[in-house]
């Protein structure tokens, strides 16, 4: 039997705050309940990490099919050539090692909320007492007349970071001087709202060294966007932005909706019969929850999980926890950091319930980074807690964006968007990476 | 007087809206940032320093008296109490561990 003394511990993983329940990580004697996670991204780790922690007479599976982890943070940083995927790619060797969750490199085909048990592509069933699903998010391909899964392979939407991206920087690099770019942003709520807009400012950091010619096309389905404000400030400063000269433009088409994508002729088609043409075409379709969350009936008709946000259980299967960027935890966006601070709430309600013990009060926290130069970072910040009527919302005078025109704030802050990317990672994944270039 | 009243009332309300939480709740939060493996050339430890020293930083960032990007954005949800629960409680922590 493998026991690690608390200060070990410590030492190996840095988690020194919040987790006085870490006396020793007893790796093989789990037998009080069985918890399984679906979902090996930001969510699903932190939740079977911080489990363990808490209580490490509960046994935690982690389902995820692939061997590594590419974070979509950070993915956008690829097109300036700040970072490169091998980077970004994480892996599930600490928590198997230093916290004893079984990882199970296996798909799930069906979950069975009646008896509990869900069903591995292996042919393997698997109990549990409490299941944790955190798969993410699906596309929403039918919003979107002549896309597809098949026709993302030659117009990419680059919203699941690893092959998608590399073959979207590929397209970006192939680009004739004078090319175009066409983004398509989707409504709300999607993951990552500042992400088009991230993508947009790290591809013109990359055309204006290499095609200076060439212009980048937001055609948006919303009125306005996540940190507008700064980012059209950066935009003028770094793009000649609202100049004839822009190398980024951005078109609002919200009272008219795209209605086709014309494959052929690379031409999206809107409702008012305007059509938007161009040499690369990066469609970031509407999105909802995973594939598992609907076949399991967890989603309600705007295609996401409502949940009870205190416990995090799902309104329609008290068994069944949904966190990360499938369940509704709005007004909290579906970022990374919201997904490590909802599991941290849903690790601490599941180990109260199987103790029978009073839920705490939850609270959440969201930081999230944009850059839009190397060295111009931009942020959001909330916090969020329960209101009388136990619905989450952000408390009153915190929050809110940099400031703007803050030259000094900028740079400190494209730093910080770094480093702070480390340290997401290492709290959720307990991997220590030194994860971009320069 | 009678906008001392209004004042009053609202801010119980306000407060009354929003649970406090507790300091654990609470630094499971800060450690997604600043857990021990954060680049402390950048973003401050939180391990080393008194419970004193936390509180007075919270405060500061806060009420707006140092010059910071993102914290203060933060600092000004957590009411006071919290901030002192949440000083001892990381303080402690930390102690426990050097």
């Amino acid at each position: 039997m493998k026991t690690i003394s608390r200060r070990r511990f410590l030492q190996i993983t840095g988690t020194a705050i919040g987790l006085t329940a870490c006396q020793t990580i007893n790796l093989n004697s789990a037998k009080k309940a069985k918890v399984v996670v679906i979902g090996g991204g930001f969510a699903g780790v932190s939740v079977a990490r911080s489990i363990r922690c808490l209580d490490n007479a509960i046994s935690v599976s982690l389902i995820e099919p692939k061997l590594n982890y590419i974070t979509c943070p950070g993915s956008n940083w690829l097109f300036a050539g700040i970072t490169d995927l091998n980077k970004l790619t994480q892996n599930y060797h600490a928590l198997q090692t230093e916290y004893g969750v079984n990882l199970l490199s296996e798909q799930v085909v069906k979950v069975d909320p009646v008896s509990q048990q869900l069903s591995l592509a292996n042919g393997l069933t698997l109990d549990y007492d409490r299941l944790i699903m955190a798969a993410g998010i699906s596309f929403d391909w039918d919003s979107i007349p002549g896309y597809s899964a098949q026709s993302a392979e030659i117009f990419p939407h680059a919203w699941q970071a690893g092959p998608q991206t590399l073959l979207l920087q590929k397209q970006m690099q192939a680009l004739s001087d004078g090319g175009s770019i066409l983004i398509y942003s989707p409504a709300e709520p999607y993951r990552c709202p500042p992400g088009p807009y991230e993508r947009a400012s790290m591809m013109a950091c990359w055309l204006k060294r290499f095609k200076p010619k060439s212009k980048i096309l937001i055609l948006d389905a919303k009125r306005s966007f996540s940190k507008q404000k700064l980012f059209e400030a950066g935009w003028k400063e770094h793009f000649g932005y609202a100049s004839q000269n822009s190398l980024i433009e951005w078109h609002s088409i919200a009272d008219n909706p795209v209605l086709e994508l014309d494959s052929k002729t690379k031409t999206l088609r809107t409702d008012f019969g305007d059509k938007f043409k161009a040499d690369v075409l990066n469609i970031i379709p509407p999105q909802k929850a995973a594939r598992i969350l609907l076949e399991t009936g967890l989603t309600d008709a705007t295609g996401w999980c409502p949940v009870d946000p205190k416990t995090c259980q799902s309104v329609f299967q008290e068994k069944i926890h949904v966190i990360g960027d499938a369940a509704n935890y709005a007004p909290l966006p579906k970022s990374a950091f919201a997904a490590i601070s909802e599991a941290k709430v849903c690790a601490k309600a599941v180990v109260s319930l199987i103790n029978q013990q009073p839920v705490a009060e939850p609270i959440w926290f969201n930081t999230c980074y944009s850059l839009l130069t190397a060295e111009h970072g931009i942020s959001v910040a909330g916090v969020y807690k329960l209101n009388a009527e136990q619905k989450i919302e952000l408390v009153a005078g915190s929050g809110g964006v940099s400031r703007l025109n803050d030259t000094n704030a900028a740079k400190q802050e494209a730093a910080y968007a770094k480093t702070i990317y480390n340290s997401l990672v290492f709290d959720s994944f307990g991997q220590r990476n030194s994860l971009f270039n320069g | 007087m009678r906008f001392g009243f209004s004042y009053s009332l609202i801010f119980f309300f306000i407060s009354s809206a929003n649970a406090e939480v507790s300091a654990e709740n609470l630094a499971q939060n800060c450690q997604i940032c600043h857990n021990r493996f954060a680049d402390q050339a950048q973003i401050a430890s939180l391990y080393q320093l008194t419970a004193t020293q936390i509180r007075q930083m919270l405060l500061d960032f806060k009420y707006d008296k140092t010059n910071a990007t993102l914290m203060p954005r933060l600092a000004k949800a957590i009411t006071d109490t919290e901030i002192d629960a949440l000083a001892e409680y990381i303080a402690n922590q930390t102690n426990e561990n050097d």
